[in-house]
């Protein structure tokens, strides 16, 4: 349905998932029996590591979880397993979309993921370029200010929207044939 | 045992859920959410007990903040794997996986509520480092064996 929508802008898209679902390596892992449910599995495993360390690191922004920790403890400590996690996951995930490509490009709760992963993003670096500054004030504070309380809210609403869509991306044939 | 399975899955609300082309879909990705809080909760106390996370905290403190969120994920767990086992628990039977996720995850949660929990709350230094990261390495393996089962259900069986 995402072609209907978008029209002429998505032939380029289509031509380039055409384009990768013929490369050998895209064949191999496509016809590979048990190489991509274990790409799944680890996808889900190196979720378990990324989600886990920022869903916690947002609970402490809300004021709800870890409140014996300073933030800036709970940030700095967990930061390294955040990004080792992000690529961990990237990297899974982009071996899923690269053995299917066709299935992905064309699939609306695949994009939804997209652009809440994007959004999670832009979130973190507001939070990071504007909120930052004011974290001497409430660094060790059981009640950290609204500007930090939103951007734990809508980091925890964008990362669970990541994994329901995430989760939700075989049913979209189901649910939305055209 | 396997009549047992069989009555769970013609459950009146069992076979609601196989009948809604969404119930099931939904409730598995809320799963998957609930695993990422659960993960989260039990990942900080295992990070600590190796020696990383918050390690300018004590243990215990920092597995006494967990706490509260180990246990909410767990209820959010249980509250969204048991319809997915009533709906296809003839086939769950049968899947040499799921077996293994219950055997692990009864392993787990033992694990997590007896050895963890004394280490985690004793007072510091009364284990030593080498046992103190056993136990934190043993629970990330036990939880890891939980979740890699539970994905492969749905790819082999």
């Amino acid at each position: 349905m995402i072609h209907i929508a978008l029209g002429d802008y998505f032939a380029p898209l289509l031509n380039l998932a055409n384009y990768v679902s013929e490369l050998p390596t895209s064949v191999q892992l496509r016809e590979s029996q048990y190489v991509m449910p274990w790409v799944f599995v680890l996808h889900v495993i190196s979720m378990c590591m990324f989600a886990g360390t920022i869903l916690m690191m947002d609970l402490r922004l809300l004021g709800v979880g870890h409140m014996q920790t300073p933030f800036s403890q709970v940030q700095r400590r967990l930061f390294p397993w955040q990004m080792f996690a992000m690529v961990f996951s990237s990297a899974t995930g982009l071996a899923l979309v690269w053995g299917n490509p066709l299935n992905y490009v064309a699939n609306i709760i695949f994009w939804v993921k997209m652009l809440a992963m994007a959004v999670a993003g832009l979130n973190a670096l507001a939070f990071h370029f504007i909120t930052e500054y004011t974290l001497v004030d409430w660094d060790s504070g059981q009640t950290p200010p609204s500007a930090a309380k939103l951007a734990g809210w809508l980091s925890i609403f964008l990362w669970a929207n990541v994994i329901l869509s995430g989760r939700l991306i075989p049913y979209a044939i189901t649910w939305f044939r055209s | 045992m396997e009549q047992y399975f069989i009555d769970i899955a013609s459950w009146p609300v069992s076979r609601a859920i196989n009948e809604s082309s969404w119930i099931f879909p939904l409730v598995q990705a809320f799963h998957l959410v609930a695993l990422g809080f659960l993960a989260g909760s039990i990942l900080m106390v295992d990070l600590r007990l190796l020696g990383k996370g918050f390690s300018q905290q004590p243990i215990a403190r920092v597995a006494r903040d967990a706490r509260p969120w180990l246990l909410a994920s767990l209820v959010a767990m249980v509250v969204t794997g048991v319809p997915q086992f009533m709906s296809l628990a003839t086939k769950e039977y049968e899947s040499p996986y799921f077996r293994w996720k219950m055997m692990f995850l009864v392993g787990a949660l033992i694990w997590t509520f007896t050895v963890k929990k004394v280490v985690a709350y004793s007072p510091e230094g009364r284990f030593g480092g080498a046992l103190t990261k056993l136990v934190g390495l043993v629970s990330i393996a036990l939880w890891t064996c939980v979740a890699v089962n539970g994905r492969l259900i749905g790819f082999f069986s």
